[in-house]
């Protein structure tokens, strides 16, 4: 189980002897980036198929936690390293002159993404999160226009402040418990952070890990970078960075933050975000912006998941994320051509019916049409958010119900564009790159995949689920030394 | 004065300088200065947090432990931050010179609303408010070239 950090190593090696490998074959170059992803990729999944049931922790240089830096692997750690992997090797974003550095950029947001995923100390997850950060600012800025170095700096003095409020929350943590290690925290948090300091701190990291996340307040950024930067970029950013974003947030409240209040806070930022998320989304007027909106809808009803409390809440929220994880990159790889003013895809169906027909499936699926696996994601949310006694939920539920009516409205009226017959004789919009389309198929036909074995699916991921929740069963296997 | 009591106000000071300077200044070096002024400050939060008055490195000499010793681990991590601090601040400020090479302007009013319009205008949609665009279809006095 050693090799699980080859998962954060291998591309972070990969990356900085890019530009040396750059020096003597271009083509090596070119193709190793994708080559360690693919190996990093596969080990992933392996270390999944041996992981089953158990949680490992491996102990950098084999000294103890909470003296040692730890990573901690259960199957929802696994599950998005896996994730980041494949999904910046998916999205890999090569096109255009500046191919080495984005090469690089990808590399380190796999490897970051895989860290951040993986780390059992709040410090690293820090680390890990600032590294996706400037990554991130690297790809959309890699764009090189004017328009591109707005957006990346408008994005970086949020990112940044969100970042400093972070490590404040930090720093609010560690001057209460004196440790960083999660699992030592999970064990002195009900002692020690059950309190105003505590909730303070959560709200700090909340709102500072949310910058990625787009939780509601901090999420300015996010369509304009969406819709300045190429579809790749902006499909990686929504859907990979911002689960893993999500991910960590879900780990510090497990373990860490037991406080109702806390649970609280969460839901009411992510009814804000569904409700804002979709009205903008439901008056944009280009499909980037559109899916851009959607996205900050979509989180949103995550964290509102995310807020019922204990293992249910997880396992709807994870459904909604992995069903978004899947969907939007796709949305984005098909917004790369069409991503212009919504009546510019007038009639572009009888050009690009493959296009078409993916566009209407993913809308239906984000929707929640029976029986696609966005149906199934967004009842059990429902499903749950009723079972809870508290008229917050029941709003919660009902921000969800009435984005479901918008995204209806919005999704439909680029449908029915879509398919309506052009007799006037415009210039058409260029046609996908064959790679687009064919991980859009890709993502497509997984999404229908996971409609026939949704009960399978379902269950396994009840399961992971169940496993995260366990804070005893984190703090057994990391088995840190008691506290002096 | 308590000396704790002192470092623990600039820290927090440090904090609300910063974050003052992000959202109430519109000129981006200044917007930049801020996030390094609040980086400083959660930085000396962060070393405030295990800070003891009088304790001494933690390093064991000729046998002697001190005995009053300072914990390592926040000066670790801050020093890890003011790196990244200052790589974030070195990436800002050339962005931000690019951003003024192209635009001429360092105002982040000024500098999001030609990125709105940058965007609008990639994108072939009409400016949003009824500011930039009135609700009249017709000709106006005018016409189209002067309000462009």
């Amino acid at each position: 189980m050693n090799s699980l950090a080859l998962l954060i190593a291998l591309p972070l090696i990969t990356a900085f002897l890019l530009p040396v490998i750059d020096r003597v074959s271009t083509f090596a170059a070119r193709w190793i980036g994708p080559m360690v992803l693919v190996v990093t990729g596969t080990l992933g999944v392996m270390l999944w198929q041996q992981l089953g049931d158990n949680t490992v922790v491996v102990e950098f240089g084999g000294f103890r936690p909470p003296l040692g830096i730890v990573l901690y692997a259960d199957q929802l750690a696994v599950m998005f390293a896996v994730a980041a992997t494949v999904g910046t090797l998916l999205l890999w974003p090569d096109s255009g002159e500046d191919r080495l550095r984005r090469s690089i950029l990808a590399l380190l947001l796999a490897a970051a993404g895989s860290g951040l995923a993986l780390s059992g100390d709040l410090f690293n997850i820090y680390v890990f999160y600032e590294l996706t950060a400037v990554v991130s600012y690297g790809l959309i800025a890699s764009g090189g226009t004017a328009q591109a170095h707005a957006a990346t700096l408008r994005y970086l003095v949020i990112s940044a402040f969100g970042a400093a409020l972070a490590l404040a929350g930090i720093a609010l943590v560690y001057q209460a418990t004196g440790t960083l290690n999660l699992a030592q925290l999970a064990q002195l948090a009900p002692h020690r952070l059950d309190n105003l300091q505590g909730l303070a701190a959560f709200v700090l990291l909340l709102v500072g890990f949310g910058v990625k996340a787009e939780l509601f307040p901090v999420n300015t950024w996010v369509p304009e970078v969406y819709a300045s930067t190429s579809g790749r970029i902006a499909a990686l950013l929504a859907g990979v960075v911002s689960k893993l974003a999500l991910v960590v947030i879900l780990r510090l409240l497990i373990l860490i933050f037991h406080q109702p209040e806390a649970l609280q806070i969460m839901l009411v930022l992510g009814i804000l975000g569904v409700i804002s998320g979709e009205l903008a989304a439901w008056r944009a007027r280009d499909l980037n912006r559109l899916l851009a909106y959607s996205s900050i809808g979509q989180l949103g009803i995550m964290f509102i998941a995310f807020a019922v409390p204990g293992t249910a809440g997880l396992y709807a929220g994870l459904a909604v994320a992995l069903h978004h994880l899947v969907v939007k990159p796709a949305l984005f790889l098909l917004a790369e051509r069409w991503g212009g003013a919504l009546d510019r895809l007038t009639g572009m169906a009888a050009t690009s019916p493959l296009g078409a027909a993916l566009f209407v499936l993913l809308s239906l699926s984000l929707i929640g049409v029976p029986p696609l696996p966005g149906f199934w994601a967004k009842l059990l949310v429902l499903i749950n958010l009723f079972e809870q006694d508290n008229p917050l939920y029941l709003a919660g539920a009902a921000a969800i119900v009435a984005g479901a009516a918008l995204e209806v409205n919005y999704l439909f009226r680029v449908a029915a564009a879509l398919y309506q017959r052009q007799d006037r004789d415009e210039p058409r919009l260029a046609p996908h790159h064959l790679g687009d389309l064919g991980v859009a198929t890709l993502l497509g036909t997984a999404l229908l995949a996971g409609t026939f074995a949704i009960t399978s699916l379902g269950n396994r991921l009840e399961q992971i689920a169940g496993q995260a929740a366990d804070s005893d069963r984190y703090i057994q296997t990391v088995n840190p030394e008691p506290a002096p | 004065m308590d000396t704790g009591l002192i470092l623990y106000a600039g820290a927090f000071g440090l904090i609300l300088i910063g974050i003052g300077g992000i959202v109430l200044s519109h000129h981006l070096v200044r917007i930049i200065f801020g996030i390094a002024l609040l980086e400083a400050g959660t930085n000396l939060l962060l070393l405030l947090a295990t800070w003891r008055d009088g304790a001494s490195a933690p390093i064991i000499v000729d046998g002697r432990v001190p005995a009053l010793m300072a914990d390592p681990v926040p000066q670790a991590l801050v020093l890890t931050a003011i790196v990244i601090g200052v790589g974030v601040l070195a990436v800002s400020l050339g962005l931000a010179l690019r951003v003024q090479q192209a635009w001429g302007t360092l105002d982040i009013r000024e500098v999001r609303r030609l990125l709105e319009r940058a965007i609008d205008d990639e994108a072939g949609v009409t400016p949003a408010s009824s500011l930039d665009a009135p609700a009249v279809s017709g000709p106006l006095p005018g016409g189209q070239e002067e309000r462009a």
